[in-house]
């Protein structure tokens, strides 16, 4: 049950088009710039500096909002930071290449890293510093330059695009969630793929690059690790790669197989989501205090709680559900473990949703002033510097957030019932893990309406 | 190889040109020709305050002050100059254009109750006579204080009053009275360097004031010291009590505002004395207060107590103004 959209002539024009990825770059890293330059020459006023409030309340809207929702990696496709250093190795920040020697040493990042615990671990690093960067406009743009330099420093290092594939802090959870995307690019024939003995789509033509996410889009079976570059679809010479209209969610339905850094990387997001709603608007002013004084003791113990809950506490409970699930017969929890952990995908998505909706709203209208002046220097460019602060929509937001985590909680208890069937279980073997879904919805819940 | 260079045109313009144009209108746009701008950041107390916190200008020359706040509102008066600034709101910019007429030591400070330290949060204005000139000249010089003039030891002093008044003191019912006041009384000047309780002693042993029952007297005393006080003087004093008084006295005078539950108070001078803000609606403590001792307080500061100076932002006759009101507290407005 696919469409394939890129079927329609114009689409197909588009997605084939050398344009399309670089004039979407070219966009963002006009608001990238601006938000580094107003981090680090701007007021130190958050509400009214570009950088924050582009960064984590407009784009941060716009990724859980719209685009991981509803077309996935998108976000990887137009994102900035790789970019300069793609166009370096590349040597060119449009056309293909063919030939050309590539400004990079070309190494393969090590096979023990071939994973997202890197990312997991870079998440959690920003994480825990995320009530300072989210709050310094100086900090926030500290940040993001530094991701650029990484990103840069890699693509000179290793090979297309390792940054994003495994280094990239953001790139780990878009990945994760774009499973519950609507859209997919896939190819239409695997027959097809296994009798081209070119394998363009990875080794590249004259028409693009080989897949810079390192994959072989005929074994495609998850978004996960696509990052929408399209660049399949144009050195596919067979017409074999279509970006697909789908069932929200359709790479879950596959429950097996699933491996524990990206079972991590749901706990993560889970717990992170908890805390972050808890920090950045529960009511504890002791929590935000200790979350913002980095360095102080009670830093250390909020430091300790955080990673403790993240790693120990929420994967904890989570192995205890699911072993309790198997009764007698404890023999699979590692791999019962990782499975059933895809329950974390719908839960983790809306509770961030939920989260997000709970402070984008109120908070949204500190896009007019900044757009007038983004440094805070006392601009008015579009006559906006002087708009109050409005929250919009504060009533209807619990009406919002009560049925996105209820439908986060039906969709992660059909998962936990469809892994038990797919690993041979009886169905109230997902029970405890439908547990603890159900209480962490109500956390969350807690948290937002009540 | 034309669409290479036109991406990388494109690309440089947004990372080269955009950002030189943004710095290049903001340099076009601060422009002040023949103006001496300085960019003050008012930062909370604890953070440094106001940054820098002593400008120096040059009188007769006009100077543009850019007034920013990272945290949170403050306000800013710089008395000296009339400016008063009731709101700096994080992120955005307050401009303030003026010219010096005088030479002279001109103090500002935050009239917003923006942190525990608040009243730490002042700076200075030095304006010299000529361009490039030296230090400041100096204000010109007054006549002491009363209260130094009399010799007023007003850290030692407990002022508590020789005699209680039955009931709180009236200034209305003292002005109903329609009797002639002694000449203590009468004379600001005289009246100033008396306690209360001081001209309530006096008065009895007037003969002129026998047929006058101890209530009336203390009436009388009340109505003695309000009556000079304008209502225009009294409602600036009341406008500034609001904004620099009322968080640690408390709306109503009685020493309860929430700013000042911790400050020491006269504890520090003397264990014995009640710790915290005075409450000004105490008898026994504010008859025994001469205005030439609640002009010094208010004038100097408390030296540890908590208690901030304001000599440097009220002129002498905002000083009165507020020693009236203060004991409107006690004698009814």
């Amino acid at each position: 049950m696919r469409y394939a959209l890129s079927d329609i002539s114009i689409v197909k024009r588009i997605l084939r088009s050398r344009w399309l990825q670089w004039g979407l770059t070219a966009v963002t890293l006009l608001f990238f710039v601006l938000a580094i330059l107003a981090g680090f020459f701007g007021t130190r006023a958050g509400n009214r500096n570009f950088g924050i409030v582009f960064v984590w309340i407009i784009w941060w809207a716009v990724l859980i909002l719209l685009l991981i929702p509803f077309a996935g990696r998108l976000w990887c496709t137009m994102c900035p930071i790789p970019a300069p250093g793609e166009w370096l190795q590349r040597r060119a920040l449009v056309q293909p290449r063919p030939g050309a020697r590539l400004y990079t040493l070309g190494h393969k990042w090590p096979r023990r890293l071939r994973n997202i615990w890197a990312q997991n671990t870079g998440f959690l690093i920003v994480a825990l510093f995320s009530a300072v960067i989210l709050t310094s406009p100086g900090i926030t743009a500290l940040v993001l330059a530094l991701f650029v330099v990484v990103a840069l420093v890699t693509s000179l290092v290793f090979e297309r695009r390792t940054f994003c594939r495994y280094l990239c802090p953001v790139g780990g959870f878009i990945g994760l969630y774009s499973q519950a995307a609507p859209v997919e690019i896939r190819v239409k024939d695997t027959a097809i793929c296994a009798s081209h003995t070119e394998k363009t789509c990875y080794t590249g033509s004259d028409e693009g690059y080989g897949c810079p996410w390192l994959l072989f889009p005929g074994g495609l079976q998850a978004n996960t690790f696509c990052g929408m570059c399209t660049e399949c679809l144009k050195t596919c010479p067979k017409d074999n790669v279509a970006l697909y209209l789908r069932p929200p969610g359709a790479d879950l339905w596959q429950t097996k197989g699933h491996k524990l850094d990206e079972a991590y990387k749901g706990f993560i997001m889970l717990a992170s989501a908890l805390v972050y709603s808890a920090v950045l608007i529960g009511p504890w002013g002791f929590l935000k205090e200790a979350a913002r004084s980095v360095g102080s003791t009670a830093w250390f113990v909020y430091a300790v709680a955080f990673l403790g809950l993240n790693l120990l506490v929420v994967p904890g409970l989570f192995w205890l559900s699911v072993r309790l699930g198997q009764g007698r017969r404890p023999a699979r929890t590692r791999a019962l473990f990782a499975d059933y952990a895809t329950v974390l995908v719908p839960l983790g998505l809306t509770a961030w949703i939920a989260f997000s909706l709970s402070f984008v709203l109120a908070n949204l209208s500190y896009a007019w002033p900044v757009l007038s002046d983004p440094f805070g220097w006392g601009w008015n460019l579009l006559g906006t510097a002087g708009l109050a602060w409005t929250p919009y929509l504060s009533g209807l937001v619990p009406y919002l957030q009560t049925p996105l985590l209820l439908g986060g909680l039906v969709a992660a208890v059909a998962l936990a019932l469809r892994t038990a069937r797919q690993h041979g279980q009886s169905p109230w073997a997902a029970l405890p893990v439908t547990v603890f879904c159900a209480i962490a919805t109500l956390g969350f819940m807690g948290l937002y309406v009540a | 190889m034309k669409r290479e260079w036109f991406a990388l045109s494109v690309v440089l313009v947004v990372a080269v040109l955009f950002p030189a144009m943004l710095f290049g209108y903001q340099a076009w746009r601060s422009r002040a020709p023949g103006m001496q701008v300085i960019d003050v950041v008012a930062r909370l107390p604890e953070e440094g305050g106001f940054v820098p916190d002593r400008l120096r200008l040059v009188a007769g020359e006009p100077a543009r002050l850019r007034l920013t706040s990272p945290d949170v509102v403050h306000g800013l008066t710089i008395p000296g100059l009339g400016i008063d600034i009731e709101t700096i709101e994080p992120g955005r910019v307050v401009t303030i254009d003026l010219t010096p007429a005088a030479p002279g030591r001109y103090a500002f400070a935050c009239t917003r109750w923006c942190g525990v330290d608040h009243w730490r949060m002042r700076g200075v204005i030095e304006v010299t006579g000529v361009a490039g000139g030296g230090t400041a000249s100096a204000m010109p010089t007054a006549e002491p204080p009363l209260y130094q003039q009399l010799g007023l030891d007003i850290d030692a002093m407990r002022h508590e009053t020789h005699v209680m008044p039955e009931v709180q003191p009236s200034a209305a019912r003292g002005a109903a009275l329609e009797v002639s006041l002694p000449p203590d009384l009468a004379a600001a000047n005289r009246r100033r360097a008396l306690a209360p309780t001081d001209a309530f002693a006096q008065s009895r042993a007037e003969a002129a004031m026998t047929s006058l029952s101890d209530r009336d007297l203390w009436d009388l005393v009340a109505w003695a010291w309000l009556r000079d006080t304008q209502p225009e003087a009294l409602e600036r004093a009341e406008r500034l009590y609001a904004r620099d008084c009322a968080a640690c006295h408390g709306p109503e005078g009685r020493g309860d505002g929430s700013a000042g539950q911790d400050l020491p108070g006269m504890q520090k001078m003397d264990p014995a004395m009640p710790a915290g803000p005075a409450d000004f609606t105490a008898a026994a403590r504010m008859l025994g207060a001469s205005d030439a001792l609640l002009q010094g307080k208010l004038l100097r500061g408390g030296m540890g107590t908590g208690m901030p100076e304001f000599g440097s932002l009220y002129t002498s006759e905002e000083q009165w103004a507020m020693v009236a009101y203060l004991r409107g507290f006690l004698f009814g407005r």
